[in-house]
């Protein structure tokens, strides 16, 4: 028994192994209840990805049916903001597939019924070029299925010779700095690649003891194990909803190798991103 | 290190932060943008509207108020806790005017407003009020003023300032731009604190607001394009 600050006595757990050890391995013990509730869990979890005429499951994984040799993969609002304004009204962009996930963090509870005005993953291709992949992800995937994720899209065994190109957001108070945040230029952006990426990063990279999140850390990572050449770009901003001055912040990545020849009218683009700024402006007035 | 030292309004860090003040000046982000210039005879404040809803009255949205006839605020951040210290200040410029039988200077309640929100990051159970603002007007000496306050309870003097979501920004561009040729004249100042507003505004110069005052004239509100 331990006293804690507050004054509650609580029971502090013995290493010498008593006779208290019999009594919680019962307690433990697997009901087929908790089975049948711990599979139907991960039933709710798991990650689909679906073709997009048929709606239904892709056997293999993605990169495996579509061979690929350039993945661009927005993750966050303002991340495919930038693409859907930049990259995607450059050219015609066919949709393959979509990945189809439910978690804690998605708006409703209904997983076989999720609309395509949920956010969830897209991906397309250039019909041009159908080497080109691009990913849209608005959603946010838990830890339990970024592997899921990762297996589904690049497989088990990816090819080596396509380059990831990763753009996604994260608030400034999660950089560590010696500055104090007030001072930093936000929103700006920072690279992290992995090894075998030769190029350079159109801006600074990551400085210690920074380190990346959730699902392009999972992407990076699966990326470095396999020595596949990627890239991510981290844009720290203090807005993390829909915001035309963080998603402008993107726009040195076009002049990057990983962009070039995607992008054609840049004027016209500011403009739509304008027009999706003030169609997906929500109003509140808590702050003026 | 922060989480530890950060739910209690009175409680400092082992390195001296008070975390749910500089929280504070978080939320202070989450306005939009204010920028204040102070110029030889007009002062001028502009503001970054947010658009309103369409079933909304434009007219109860308000990010410039006056204080008194010759003073008046621009505010960033939490738009009730600024209702609150707005009516304080107002209610405190009238007291003044009634125990002294003179305006207060624009000092007097900056310092007012700044007293105010030092004690709610002192105080248990309470928290910081969410805002900054921009106070400006003419003292009876004639003389042009703009003070600046912050959650924490400090104000400044400033020639020009921005408050805000990308504040830093403008603050630059005022940096560069501030110059005894372009407050020279009314026009002038004017022209920088629009020029500078739309460094940052969204969509264009739809969404600007300006409030002037003269020298021995009351406050003008303008609404431009």
């Amino acid at each position: 028994m331990a006293a804690t600050f507050f004054g509650e006595v609580v029971k502090a757990p013995c290493r010498a192994g008593t006779e208290d050890e019999e009594e919680e391995e019962e307690g433990r013990r697997e009901t087929p209840e908790d089975r049948e509730v711990r599979q139907q869990l991960a039933r709710k979890r798991e990650v689909r990805l679906l073709r997009r005429q048929t709606k239904t499951s892709l056997e293999v994984s993605l990169l495996e049916k579509y061979p690929c040799s350039k993945f661009i993969i927005a993750i966050g609002n303002n991340a495919v903001a930038f693409l859907s304004s930049f990259v995607m009204n450059s050219g015609v962009w066919e949709e393959v597939g979509c990945a189809k996930l439910w978690n804690e963090w998605c708006r409703t509870t209904d997983t076989t019924h999720l609309s395509s005005t949920e956010a969830f993953c897209v991906f397309y291709h250039l019909k041009s070029n159908p080497l080109v992949f691009l990913c849209q992800c608005s959603c946010y995937v838990a830890e339990d299925q970024q592997y899921q994720w990762l297996e589904k899209v690049f497989g088990s065994c990816p090819r080596k010779n396509m380059q990831i190109t990763i753009l996604t957001c994260r608030h400034v108070t999660d950089y560590k700095t010696s500055e104090s945040t007030g001072s930093l230029p936000s929103p700006f952006l920072r690279a992290l690649k992995t090894q075998n990426f030769k190029d350079s990063a159109c801006c600074p990279l990551l400085e210690q003891p920074n380190i990346v999140h959730d699902l392009p850390a999972a992407v990076l990572s699966y990326c470095q194990v396999w020595k596949i050449p990627a890239i991510l770009y981290l844009c720290y901003t203090d807005v993390m909803k829909l915001d035309l001055i963080t998603v402008e912040a993107f726009k040195p990545i076009l002049s990057t190798r990983s962009l070039k020849g995607l992008v054609k009218n840049i004027p016209q683009s500011t403009e739509i991103l304008k027009k999706l700024m003030t169609t997906n402006e929500i109003q509140s007035n808590i702050y003026t | 290190m922060a989480s530890r030292y950060d739910r209690a309004i009175t409680v400092f860090s082992p390195d001296g932060h008070l975390f749910q003040v500089e929280y504070a000046q978080e939320a202070v982000k989450k306005g939009s943008t204010a920028v204040g210039i102070r110029g030889t005879n007009i002062v001028v404040l502009g503001v970054e509207k947010k658009s309103v809803a369409k079933l909304q009255d434009e007219r109860t949205v308000r990010k410039i108020c006056a204080l008194d006839d010759h003073v008046c605020m621009a505010f960033a951040g939490l738009t009730a806790d600024a209702r609150v210290v707005i009516n304080r200040a107002c209610v405190e410029c009238q007291s003044h005017k009634l125990t002294v039988e003179d305006p207060v200077t624009v000092e007097y309640i900056t310092r007012f407003i700044a007293t105010l929100k030092q004690k709610y990051t002192q105080s248990n159970g309470r928290r910081p009020f969410g805002i900054s603002a921009l106070i400006v007007g003419f003292d009876d000496d004639g003389i042009s003023r703009l003070y600046q306050t912050d959650p924490s309870g400090t104000y400044h003097a400033w020639k020009a300032n921005a408050i805000g979501r990308s504040a830093k920004t403008v603050r630059e561009f005022l940096e560069k731009n501030y110059t005894e040729d372009a407050i020279a004249s009314d026009s002038e100042a004017i022209k920088l604190a629009i020029k500078a507003l739309l460094e940052v505004v969204q969509s264009g110069g739809k969404n600007i607001e300006l409030a002037i005052i003269r020298r021995n004239q009351p406050l003008k509100r303008k609404k431009y394009l």
